[in-house]
């Protein structure tokens, strides 16, 4: 990438896919740098996309780091930045800049079983690294998919998620009964504490929600998981993306630079201002 | 290099030095700034100053700077352009030790890990001539308290002491120093011993004048984690009036905001700007979805005194803040980080 | 002479009756010569409070911090907030009790008179007496007592008095629970002295004096965060961020409009002040704070006291001396002037 840090790489949208429409609208984009570069990252690593003349916002990189031909960013409609995103259309311009933060450490969880627990848009960030690690099975233990979210409308990734159901356990839920739904009624905790089992050699990866990270941490520590064995992802409102503007931080973290992947061993010892 | 030169021939060793950009301590009424100095009008610096306000950091790091322009359409392509600083030759003449020791401090945060390129182009080729602070600037001066001193080297290229008797002796501490002190004509005399030995003599003495202090530092670390969750910050903060002033005095603040400005919008065309930003500002950490890690005045504080403090002793080891005391003295409602860091 | 025993007796008496929440007024300070507010809810630590020369903040302005916090909590303590309050203090008051932005019923107000004195410009007096390291200013019949540690000095009052306190409309409290000091009127010939200078040069030096000191200005919002009126939850300058809620939808947050860039330039902060001053013309209450805080010594104050006379000279009106007369900018009168509109 560049070597002046603040220097976004212009890139263009190939492809936009709607996930979730109304309020909370969801979109997926998929871009390719204009000079044809590409640059390699890990699972977890977030990206900072402008839209030139309104700002920019952080993303987390959902496509696995495998695919070549693009990187794909799925984005909730939340202000500035991610309405104006929300307005383009396919073969618009934008400007990306990173890598930035650290990934998960995949090479760390070779061989235990890994329980995929997401809510919301929550599983955007964990997108990549469930297509990583189902694509090298082998090396990995049992694989399993937790995800919910408000109604079935506010599912991303419906369709993938079907196809993925052929791989993998996959188990959906929405937060209340609905017609035409045959799956779990509930919130994500409690749907873990269903379905997930005895947590040996296992891994819980979770990302969603604040509340629903805090009681699905809660419900997997029940289970028995220890602390160093539960991750998630962390957000913050970010500028810089290289730990330099100084408004990410937890205690003497930068979420931006030394998260946003955190074991919950971790980010209990940090002050809980997050 | 340890050299005499006599206040008079100061102006003369200014004029001298034509390729240089000179900031140096110039009052106006009540206060003083650190402005760009004529090269032809050297007698408005007053070196006889207490301590500047705001802070020298704006040379180095300034209150705003543009990180490249755009032009171009999203529909087509963007046009960017970096806009570097040219990182012109400056000279910043008369800092004080803290605020020298606080420019190497950002120069530390700046360099680690990613480099800053706007921020080190300027540093590079900016040199630093400090001025010992005989008797302390301000009464609520503590540099001693964080591992500084008024007649610390840190950061400094070339330190002069006011020896009395209209002379100041001027050591050369690093090679760039050397290099501004070597112009024609030389201004400056070899010193003698005697006045070396008074020159050591009134450092010893500055450190015996400052008043203020901050006890049991060794352990204010963890004195600091215990107090994280007490209420002590919601009763510290009451008066605060999140006005800004303490951040932006301090040499050693560095946090900033990113914007783009728009001059057009077709052909759009406009620029991605670093302007100064402030933790004591209520929507410093406000989340697009309007979550606010921090939205109390006490929260906001803590972050403060915990960054200055604890943070860069766990990230950097050494303090952030270099007891200029500026954010003591110029709080319109008296909150004063040292005496909170002495209740704990 | 204003005794402040009988400050503290009032205090005392209103916190140990549990009528108040808590009790606003001045302390020493630890930070340099002038005084700190202090928040007392414990009767036994008014020996905290003091009454001299350098008790020059207005707290006022903490009512609008206990407003807000108020509407933050689920289930508030509805019970009033003492605050100490010089003349200057209580216009303030009288101001956001016209606006009603407080109610009569949050606030009880132990109003002090300045009788024919008024509070120090810290930097008069630096300016003169410095190397002597004042430590207190205390009131002295007709004149200052500066308390050095090397004994005291008596100093005529003009020569350490604020500008705004020469100025002062209000010398006394205008509103108040309790009065402690008698109300002495203080003489003034030309309430709008300070003006003159600046108002003396041409337009084009006038343009060129402005633009010198707002160069200056490093947007630290000090001057707005310490004024009483400015309460507006969304600034016009933070239009972008400060009024979100949960509900807010993401297309009003990309709609809002950024009036003034973040860049500290001279046209942005020349903006930034002018529009301040507008907002606050026939509101302002010269309690000079603004000019006093800013760290970069910026005439602040002239530009609200040229509203101050302006809303004088056209509309008749001085800001918060009358409860009953309703605030400037949300009345009119059949007979206002109209010549500029046609």
């Amino acid at each position: 990438m560049n070597s002046n840090v603040y220097l976004p790489e212009p890139a263009k949208i190939i492809r936009i896919k709607e996930e979730v429409q109304g309020q909370r609208a969801i979109k997926s984009f998929r871009t390719q740098f204009l000079n044809g570069n590409r640059f390699s990252y890990q699972c977890g690593q977030c990206a900072m996309l402008s839209v030139f003349g309104k700002g920019e916002s952080m993303i987390s990189i959902s496509s696995a780091p495998n695919v070549e031909d693009y990187l794909q960013f799925s984005i909730l409609k939340t202000g500035r930045v991610t309405t104006a995103l929300h307005e383009m259309e396919e073969g618009d311009v934008i400007g990306i800049r990173g890598p930035f933060g650290n990934g998960f450490p995949l090479q760390e969880w070779k061989g235990r079983n890994l329980t995929f627990i997401g809510g919301g848009i929550g599983l955007a960030p964990l997108w990549g690294l469930l297509h990583t690690a189902v694509k090298n099975k082998e090396e990995y233990g049992d694989l399993t998919l937790l995800y919910g979210a408000r109604t079935s409308k506010d599912l991303v990734f419906r369709d993938e998620l079907y196809e993925l159901k052929k791989d993998i356990p996959v188990h959906l839920s929405v937060d209340t009964e609905e017609e035409g739904w045959d799956e779990f009624v509930g919130f994500v905790p409690q749907n873990v504490k269903e379905k997930v089992t005895w947590p040996q050699n296992s891994i819980a990866i979770t990302c969603g929600p604040p509340i629903m990270i805090k009681f699905t941490i809660l419900a997997l520590k029940e289970l028995g998981f220890e602390d160093d064995r539960i991750y998630t992802t962390v957000e913050n409102k970010m500028k810089c993306g290289i730990g330099k503007c100084g408004r990410c931080n937890i205690g003497s973290h930068y979420v931006c630079k030394n998260g946003p992947v955190y074991s919950w061993a971790e980010l209990k010892d940090l002050p809980q201002e997050y | 290099m340890e050299k005499i030169i006599t206040k008079q021939s100061v102006p003369e060793w200014i004029k001298k030095l034509e390729d240089y950009t000179i900031y140096a301590p110039i009052k106006n009424e009540d206060s003083w700034s650190f402005e760009v100095v004529e090269p032809r009008q050297p007698e408005v610096i007053d070196l006889n100053y207490l301590n500047s306000s705001p802070s020298p950091k704006k040379v180095v790091f300034p209150p705003k700077e543009v990180f490249f322009e755009f032009t171009g359409s999203i529909y087509d392509r963007m046009e960017l352009k970096e806009t570097l600083p040219e990182g012109r030759p400056q000279v910043i003449l008369g800092i004080r030790p803290c605020d020298a020791a606080a420019i190497s401090r950002m120069d530390e945060f700046f360099s680690e890990d990613v480099k800053d390129p706007y921020y080190l182009t300027r540093r590079e080729n900016t040199i630093l001539v400090g001025l010992v602070c005989n008797t302390p600037p301000s009464p609520n001066c503590f540099c001693t308290s964080v591992g500084g001193s008024p007649h610390g080297k840190t950061g400094l290229d070339i330190l002069m002491t006011d020896l009395g008797d209209d002379l100041y002796y001027v050591e050369s501490l690093t090679q760039k120093g050397v290099q501004i002190m070597d112009v024609p004509d030389k201004p400056f005399r070899q010193a003698k011993s005697e006045e070396r030995s008074k020159m050591r003599k009134i450092h010893t003495d500055s450190v015996k004048n400052i008043t203020r202090e901050i006890k049991d530092m060794d352990t204010i670390g963890t004195r600091l984690d215990n107090v994280f969750n007490s209420s002590l910050w919601e009763e510290e903060s009451m008066g605060c009036l999140r006005c800004g002033i303490c951040t932006y005095l301090c040499p050693s603040c560095h946090c900033f905001d990113v914007n783009d400005e728009i001059s057009s919008t077709s052909p759009l065309e406009g620029k991605r700007v670093r302007t100064w930003d402030n933790c004591q500002f209520p929507d410093f950490t406000m989340h697009s979805s309007g979550h606010n890690p921090r939205p109390e005045r006490a929260s906001r504080l803590r972050q403060r005194i915990f960054h200055k403090i604890r943070y860069s002793q766990q990230n950097f080891n050494n303090y952030l803040c270099t007891g200029c005391g500026r954010c003591v003295s110029n709080c319109p409602v008296g909150i004063n980080m040292i005496e909170i860091l002495n209740k704990i | 002479m204003v005794k402040l025993e009988d400050i503290k007796k009032e205090a005392k008496k209103v916190l140990e009756e549990g009528k108040v929440k808590y009790l606003i007024g001045y302390k020493r300070s630890t930070n340099g010569l002038l005084a700190a507010p202090v928040f007392i809810s414990d009767p036994k630590e008014v020996d905290q409070l003091i009454w001299e020369a350098t008790c020059v903040q207005n707290l006022s302005r903490f009512l609008v911090d206990e407003k807000r916090k108020k509407a933050r909590e689920k289930d508030p303590d509805n019970r009033p907030v003492a605050v100490i309050a010089k003349g200057c203090d209580t216009r303030a008051i009288m101001v956001l009790l016209q606006e009603k932005y407080i109610e009569r019923e949050d606030v009880y107000i132990i109003g002090v008179s300045c009788e024919n004195a008024g509070v120090i410009d810290e930097r008069k007096l630096n300016r003169k007496f410095k190397e002597k390291k004042p430590e207190k200013v205390l009131f002295e019949q007709d004149n200052f007592s500066i308390a050095t540690k090397h004994g005291k000095i008596q100093v005529p009052q003009e020569e350490i008095l604020a500008e705004r306190c020469i100025e002062c409309k209000a010398n006394f409290p205008v509103i108040y629970d309790v009065l402690v000091g008698e109300k002495i009127t203080r003489k003034c010939d030309n309430y709008f002295q300070s003006l003159e200078t600046v108002e003396s040069l041409s337009p084009d030096a006038r343009w060129d004096y402005w633009k010198e000191q707002f160069d200056r200005c490093i947007r630290c919002y000090a001057c707005r965060s310490v004024c009483p009126m400015c309460y507006c939850d969304e600034c016009v300058v933070d239009s972008i961020n400060l009024a979100v809620t949960v509900d807010t939808t993401a297309e009003e947050k990309a709609q809002k409009i950024r009036w003034i860039e973040k860049y500290p330039d001279v046209s942005e902060n020349l903006f930034y002040h002018l529009i301040r001053a507008l907002h606050l013309a026939g509101r302002c209450i010269d309690c000079g704070e603004c000019e006093r805080v800013c760290p970069v010594n910026i005439p602040i104050r002239h530009l609200n006291k040229k509203m101050e006379k302006e809303a004088q000279d056209r509309f008749d009106y001085e800001a918060g001396l009358d409860a009953d007369k309703p605030s400037l900018v949300s009345s009119f009168r059949d007979d206002d002037p109209q010549d500029f509109i046609m």
